[in-house]
């Protein structure tokens, strides 16, 4: 199993633009992909980017505006809300990785729990589109069942890249903030309600 | 009589603020070689800075002041980083993560070739630089400004400007120092050239 080691001298260097774009454009598919069938794979870890968890927050972040946007009250603070709690929450969840002595860089780690937003973020998207529908105890049913097993793929998929990292009688505390964090954001999803 | 004790320094020294510089194998032309790549260097960086500036009058809406600067942080940060470094000055920075798992940053820069097309453009670099260190300055003012005067609902916007342009800085500035020296040594051997000069110059009658 080789690591993809980009040549020290001027290839990367003299790449084209189209190359470069087109590389990284893969790498993120390549990790959407990894997301939604999760097998352990140290390679995917090594060439972690930021770009992934930065669209799947922004796109949440978007989805969960209560109100329509041309009201005078812009969902500004809801919308500031989101991203803090995902940054903040992933930051907090690998200083406590790093603390219990995990071996994981701290932007692997950011990679890996953004990219695990994704199933959270289809299920946004269904709630949302169940949500046109009339309102009851159905709709929420409905919702509730989605959100639950988006939640557990979502743990599913990063608890696979992140508990190798931890010595065996460390991984139930390193998994349980990773466990918060995910249900706290399906939380805000369940609850989600348009005016 | 100019002193050669320019010379004497190891070649290896590139000086971050010097004017003239002391490597003359080194043909520097002051035409933009990489027009598109200028451009966008410095369109993304002043247009995010436009935009927070005037978004009251651009869009009564703060999510899509918020959610345009963002983009264009994003997309400033991926193309200095990607980019119009490689094209404009031949540096370029990332992370290596190796097999045992730790973490690697690597700062490459260009060596002086023999080749035309590879030299760097003095106006390029000008270009480069100025954007480079302007606008995180900028950023950090405005963090200031948001702090203060208690518009706490862009600090998010604005930290996240100061921390990716901040990164960039730091990033090329690492770069062009290079791995042997360090920030430190870099300084202190500039202000002792400089300290030199002067006390020399006092010395001989000009």
């Amino acid at each position: 199993m080789r690591s993809r080691v980009r040549e020290f001298d001027s290839s990367t260097l003299n790449e084209s633009v189209q190359n470069t774009i087109m590389r990284d454009l893969k790498a993120v598919g390549k990790k959407f992909m990894h997301v939604l069938y999760p097998r352990k794979s140290n390679t995917l870890l090594r060439d972690w980017d930021l770009w992934g968890p930065l669209i799947l927050c922004v796109t949440l972040a978007l989805m969960l505006q209560r109100g329509s946007v041309d009201s005078e009250k812009d969902g500004g603070p809801q919308f500031a809300e989101v991203f803090v709690i995902v940054w903040f929450g992933a930051v907090t969840i690998t200083l406590n990785s790093k603390l219990l002595g995990g071996n994981i860089s701290f932007f692997q780690s950011l990679c890996v729990l953004g990219y695990c937003i994704l199933p959270l973020t289809v299920a946004m998207l269904v709630c949302r589109l169940v949500l046109l529908a009339e309102l009851g105890p159905i709709n929420f049913m409905v919702r509730f069942f989605v959100v639950i097993v988006m939640f557990a793929w979502s743990i599913v998929a990063s608890t696979a890249f992140l508990a190798d990292s931890q010595p065996p009688n460390r991984k139930a505390l390193a998994v349980y903030p990773v466990f918060l964090f995910y249900f706290v954001i399906s939380w805000m999803i369940l609850t989600f309600t348009p005016q | 009589m100019p002193s050669k004790q320019d010379s004497n320094d190891d070649t290896e020294d590139v000086a971050l603020f010097d004017a003239e510089e002391e490597t003359t194998n080194r043909p520097k032309k002051s035409k933009i070689r990489h027009p598109v790549a200028s451009f966008f260097h410095l369109f993304f960086r002043v247009s995010a800075i436009i935009v927070y500036l005037l978004c009251e009058l651009f869009s009564s809406s703060f999510i899509a002041c918020m959610v345009t600067i963002i983009l264009l942080l994003s997309c400033d940060f991926w193309a200095v980083k990607n980019v119009t470094g490689r094209l404009m000055v031949g540096l370029r920075w990332w992370n290596h993560i190796d097999e045992d798992g730790k973490s690697h940053w690597v700062f490459e820069s260009r060596k002086a070739s023999s080749q035309e097309s590879k030299t760097v453009s003095e106006a390029e670099s000008r270009i480069f630089w100025l954007g480079l260190i302007a606008c995180p300055v900028l950023w950090v003012v405005f963090a200031f400004s948001a702090l203060f005067s208690f518009r706490v609902k862009w600090l998010a916007v604005v930290i996240m400007g100061v921390v990716l342009q901040g990164a960039n800085l730091y990033g090329y500035i690492r770069c062009k120092v290079g791995s042997r020296k360090n920030l430190t040594s870099m300084a202190t051997s500039y202000l002792g050239k400089q300290f030199l000069r002067q006390t020399t110059g006092d010395d001989q009658p000009s």
